[in-house]
């Protein structure tokens, strides 16, 4: 499996019927299409939307329906359309059940690095609402490749990067593992297939203890859903 | 003027109160999604430059408010993004495009929605701990944190702007607005908050036609009301870009 398809469709397992969801940009906004089967869950869109439905045929787009990617979508049956700001209250006050978020570092205090890197000596591209969704939303997943090009661990024991959250993490998925975070510590849950806890020792920069109940992440057939 | 005269201009008519060089300037829209695709093209035609703008992020690649940058006419934007266009990400990293800090999206909204009400500010809990890190940004003084009932808050004071260009689907004659659908983001916030707003829009109807409940942005608040896209033109220029940029498939009955 592509590791990032695999991370994608083991961040879908994080979804739980009823929730109200918002996923952010690259390999998270894929997770809608791996829903566990029998989950229904309403979409968030940062723009002023919840209730965002598969994308309409060419002939049915509308320019003023549309995610918080400029793209065109339909709208669920219960959609509700809002304002930026009371979109943005929804995130910071806590209406939000769940956000899978992609990640440039993460650490082992739950703290989450994803707005900017230094390019020309200046922090690029900027925060976006991640770190609204960060501050607000009750359980927020990490999405990310386990090392960079080079093989060096991005799972580290304090990010380096400008945080968007800080101890905000409650799971934290990659191509090689599964953690939750626990007290200034990770604990391993899953491997993925075919990948051995020696190796994920060896790419893991953050402490962690292994779970009792550590196990190969599990891949029931999911059913496509909702597409973003 | 009154505030609830005819207001329906031409973009010439509306526009020309905006200096030539170093306005203040908010924009609506989301990610390129419903911005005043006009009235963007006649700033860059008539060479508007030195813009300070005011917008939630640059816009989308390739597509209305990316074109101010690409030709220049931006010196600062504040914002919560500069990477969401390749125009504004070239024109920042060359040290043509200023970005003082960035601040989270709700944060901005809260800003300028602020402005929007005539308040001086409001307290922000988001990012404190981050976005006060000193040496992220170069700030010409920290910014202000208080304390209230245990909780640390940013002051963030209100955003304003003497110009104000926003997108609205249809608007009665002295200016009452009503949005489509998500072409509501930012717009009513924005339009609130400007001294002098602009709103394009896809219809203009006669006072009455718009059912009360239905305004989005009351006539008081709006200056001028220029006539854009029509509402199918508009859905043809966004469906040709979605189709070009594969976020929507070709369908074979669509020559």
């Amino acid at each position: 499996m592509d590791p990032r398809v695999l991370i994608v469709k083991r961040a879908a397992q994080e979804l739980k019927d009823g929730q109200v969801v918002n996923l952010g940009f690259g390999m998270p906004t894929q997770a809608s299409n791996y829903l566990p089967p029998g989950v229904k869950v309403m979409f968030h869109g940062e723009n002023g939307i919840v209730g965002i439905g598969p994308k309409p045929k060419a002939s049915k787009a509308c320019a003023d329906i549309t995610n918080a990617g400029a793209e065109p979508i339909t709208l669920v049956p219960g959609a509700a359309i809002m304002d930026l700001a009371t979109s943005q209250g929804l995130m910071r006050k806590g209406y939000l059940d769940i956000t899978i978020l992609g990640a440039l570092e993460v650490d082992q205090l739950g703290n989450l690095a994803n707005w900017a890197v230094k390019r020309n000596g200046k922090w690029w591209p900027g925060i976006g609402g991640a770190m609204d969704l960060c501050y607000g939303t009750k359980i927020v997943i990490a999405c990310l490749m386990h090392t960079d090009k080079n093989g060096a661990s991005k799972v580290l024991k304090r990010c380096a990067l400008p945080l968007t959250g800080a101890r905000c993490l409650k799971t934290i998925i990659t191509d090689k593992a599964v953690f939750d975070v626990g007290d200034n510590v990770l604990i391993l849950k899953e491997h993925a297939p075919g990948v051995t806890l020696d190796e994920i020792k060896k790419c893991t920069e953050a402490d962690f203890i292994v779970a009792k109940d550590f196990h190969e992440m599990q891949f029931e057939e999911a059913v496509a859903a909702a597409g973003r | 003027m009154s505030k609830l005269g005819n207001k329906v201009k031409t973009l010439d008519e509306a526009l020309a109160v905006i200096p030539k060089s170093g306005a203040r300037i908010m924009i609506g829209g989301f990610v390129g999604a419903s911005e005043p695709t006009c009235c963007i093209e006649w700033l860059i035609k008539n060479n508007i430059h030195d813009i300070t703008l005011i917008t939630n992020e640059p816009g989308l690649d390739g597509f209305g408010r990316a074109m101010l940058y690409k030709n220049g006419l931006v010196r600062e934007i504040i914002s919560s993004h500069v990477g969401t266009t390749s125009e504004s990400t070239e024109q920042y990293l060359k040290g043509n495009l200023k970005v003082e800090q960035f601040y989270p999206m709700g944060t901005l909204a809260e800003k300028i929605r602020a402005g929007a009400m005539g308040l001086g500010g409001v307290l922000v809990p988001v990012g404190v701990g981050i976005l006060d890190e000193e040496g992220l940004f170069d700030l010409p003084e920290p910014k202000q944190i208080v304390e209230l009932n245990g909780k640390k808050y940013f002051v963030e004071p209100a955003i304003t702007a003497p110009f104000g260009l926003v997108k609205a689907w249809r608007a009665d004659e002295i200016g009452n607005l009503e949005y489509r659908y998500t072409g509501l983001n930012c717009n009513a916030i924005y339009a609130m908050a400007c001294d002098y707003t602009i709103a394009e829009v896809e219809e203009i109807v006669p006072v009455g036609t718009i059912p009360p409940e239905r305004v989005g942005t009351p006539a008081p608040v709006v200056s001028a009301v220029v006539k854009g896209l029509s509402l199918e033109e508009h859905d043809e220029l966004y469906r040709r870009h979605w189709l070009k940029i594969g976020k929507l498939a070709p369908e074979p009955a669509m020559a």
